[in-house]
């Protein structure tokens, strides 16, 4: 929330207030515990954090999870089915309770929605949030084209996000070997209907600030519970910011990289997408980051090891 | 010694191993294969294979061909082994032999009444490791075994799979009750109850715990508590579910304990053991794959009947039937 109205003040009050207006918030919040009720409590504590609301009750919201896989959440992989359970019932609180909520996720390369939503309990949470399951790669969409830098891309968009009042993105913070980081740009990469995905490996910084220049996101909303570092860690984090490029910069700073070396970071902060400058609340950022399972130099070594063999002896 | 000419139907994961294994192979040709993938085609053909058929009759038609291999998935099995033994080709078909014991029978009757030999793909017998247990178990120097331990956990059908760097998706079999003919336990457990009843005979009594973590119709973990003669018991643990693979096998003897242990290697570790077999000191992986197709084509040219023959993998297949039935389902 960029706007808010102070009427008494005095200047450092006031500078606070005027950095506040300028840069995008993201929260940090731990759960006490791992249970849906201090999940549900971190999710709506994060919010209060970045002082989240609309000026409109939504009628029609878009939740978009990451299920890259058929992997378990406890891998720290995916979105875990229970978090986007507490998030709906927070969003529901604090925005509208008949409001019309669809979770989504399109085909990949190697995943299929219709086993995935199944196997990682997405069904069994529908049921019972009363809330619809949508595959974007058999829903009404259309392709459009997109320039980035020196890259032209064709995505196919689906409609519900053009039907929706807003996306709520809630992605799962981690290393990836191409594009160094994956949370919020990397997930929007995802509402891409287009199942092949591998296709835009070639320009995969480029294609994913492609699609969130073409999908919004109105609210990120990281699952951190449990966490995919150097190894898996139950860490109980909750992230929100409604900035995707803040969200992702913290999340850098958290996986011990600067924001400005990944490349798709500064490139959608470059295209307006959002702001990698940020004000962090709640939890100490450097305090975070010590808890994450981060690579050590040891890590590091061993990749590199790893790389050097298979490109030049194997 | 004469050429085997072989044929292969079904060309997934496995298939291409055996592929590979065939152009290795110093006494047998691959004469032809056979699948409806296109993708898979290309493969063969990549790989020099020129008589590609898109339907597996015509390859069963084929007087040229001596023997097939067939590894289709496991709804295929009692079909297409029947067909091929009504050709009179020698098979080598994938575990399991079939989805229950009845289409395993059938696929029997075919074969005896044929007159043709059936061996049925199980390469843990043909691993050095595994076999060195057996010696040891022979030898009698664990003594009497007792317990015995067998755990196959990995992610299973659901690993992530790729061709030419190219990711792919888990073909839609794997998620049908129907055409799998069971979970978990068929899939992984009949390596080990073949294993165990290699090692220790038939079993005569077989329980099991299934679960059901990934909300399937099938189980993706389970317990299979085994009894045989001589009052030793064991254990057989199998899942789906996990993305660190390990196989381990642990025999508990009235002397000593031994056991064979495989599970993911440190990177260091990855390279050292490739530079290793680099050099032919430590057997590759797919080795035993290779070993297994080596003795059926040498069975064949030599009239043996190879082992696991068509009759012990359907006792592996009543066993795992026994522990479906006496199974008790619980969901994580």
């Amino acid at each position: 929330m960029k706007t808010p109205c102070v009427l008494t003040l005095d200047y450092s009050d006031l500078s606070i207030v005027l950095v506040e207006l300028v840069l995008s918030l993201v929260s940090f919040v731990r759960a006490q515990a791992p249970n849906d009720i201090s999940v549900k409590n971190a999710i709506s504590k994060s919010l209060d954090l970045i002082q989240f609301s609309l000026e409109k009750h939504p009628k029609k919201i878009v939740i978009k999870p990451n299920l890259c896989y058929y992997y378990d959440y406890s891998t720290g992989e995916t979105t875990d089915s229970k978090f986007v359970g507490a998030l709906i019932d927070v969003l529901r609180e604090r925005l509208s309770s008949d409001m019309d909520v669809s979770v989504v996720e399109s085909d990949a390369s190697a995943m299929r929605c219709k086993h995935v939503f199944k196997m990682l309990g997405y069904e069994k949470m529908a049921k019972e949030k009363d809330v619809k399951l949508v595959n974007l790669s058999k829903e009404k969409s259309e392709n459009v084209e997109v320039k980035i830098r020196d890259y032209y891309f064709q995505f196919r968009v689906p409609q519900i996000f053009r039907e929706s009042d807003m996306l709520v993105n809630v992605p799962k913070i981690k290393y990836q070997s191409g594009v160094k980081v994956t949370c919020a740009l990397k997930n929007i990469y995802g509402c891409n209907a287009f199942s092949k995905k591998f296709v835009y490996h070639r320009a995969l910084n480029e294609a994913i600030v492609g699609v969130n220049k073409l999908i919004k996101t109105g609210l990120v909303v990281v699952d951190g519970i449990v966490v995919n570092g150097v190894n898996t860690k139950q860490l109980g984090l909750v992230m929100a910011s409604e900035d995707p490029v803040a969200t992702d910069a913290a999340a850098s700073k958290i996986l011990g990289l600067n924001p400005r070396s990944v490349k798709h970071i500064v490139l959608a902060s470059q295209e307006g997408i959002g702001d990698m400058q940020f004000i962090p609340k709640g939890e100490n950022l450097t305090y975070v980051r010590d808890i994450f399972p981060r690579r050590k130099l040891k890590n590091k070594i061993r990749m590199l090891l790893a790389q050097v063999y298979m490109r030049c002896i194997r | 010694m004469r050429n085997v000419n072989l044929g292969i139907i079904g060309l997934g994961s496995i298939g291409k191993v055996h592929l590979k294994n065939c152009l290795r192979l110093k006494n047998a040709k691959l004469v032809s294969v056979a699948d409806s993938s296109k993708k898979a085609l290309k493969f063969a053909r990549e790989n020099g294979i020129k008589n590609i058929q898109t339907d597996y009759n015509r390859l069963l038609n084929d007087k040229s061909i001596d023997a097939v291999i067939i590894a289709v998935p496991n709804f295929l099995h009692c079909e297409c082994a029947c067909r091929a033994a009504e050709a009179k080709k020698d098979i080598f078909l994938e575990k399991p032999l079939a989805r229950n014991p009845a289409e395993g029978e059938q696929v029997l009757s075919h074969v005896r009444r044929e007159g043709i030999e059936l061996m049925v793909g199980y390469p843990s017998r043909f691993s050095e490791d595994f076999n060195k247990l057996k010696s040891k178990i022979e030898s009698g120097t664990l003594g009497d075994i007792q317990l015995a331990y067998a755990t196959n956990i990995s992610a299973g059908p659901f690993s992530p799979r790729g061709e030419l760097g190219r990711p792919s998706p888990v073909p839609a079999w794997w998620f049908n009750k129907e055409m799998m003919g069971g979970g978990a336990l068929l899939d992984l457990g009949v390596h080990l109850v073949s294993l165990f009843r290699w090692y220790f005979g038939d079993a005569v009594d077989a329980k099991s715990y299934l679960g059901y973590r990934f909300n399937m119709d099938f189980e993706d973990h389970a317990m299979c508590l085994l009894r045989f003669r001589d009052r030793l018991l064991a254990t057989i643990t199998v899942g789906w579910f996990s993305k660190d693979p390990k196989v381990s096998v642990e025999l508990y003897g009235t002397v000593k304990h031994a056991s064979v242990v495989r599970s993911s290697p440190s990177v260091v570790r990855i390279i050292a053991d490739d530079l290793r077999r680099k050099v032919g000191k430590i057997e590759r992986s797919l080795d035993r794959y290779f070993k297994e197709l080596q003795y059926f084509v040498d069975c064949v040219n030599t009239d043996i009947s190879p082992s696991p023959s068509g009759e012990e993998a359907l006792q592996d297949l009543r066993i795992i039937s026994m522990a479906y039935e006496n199974a008790l389902r619980f969901d994580s």
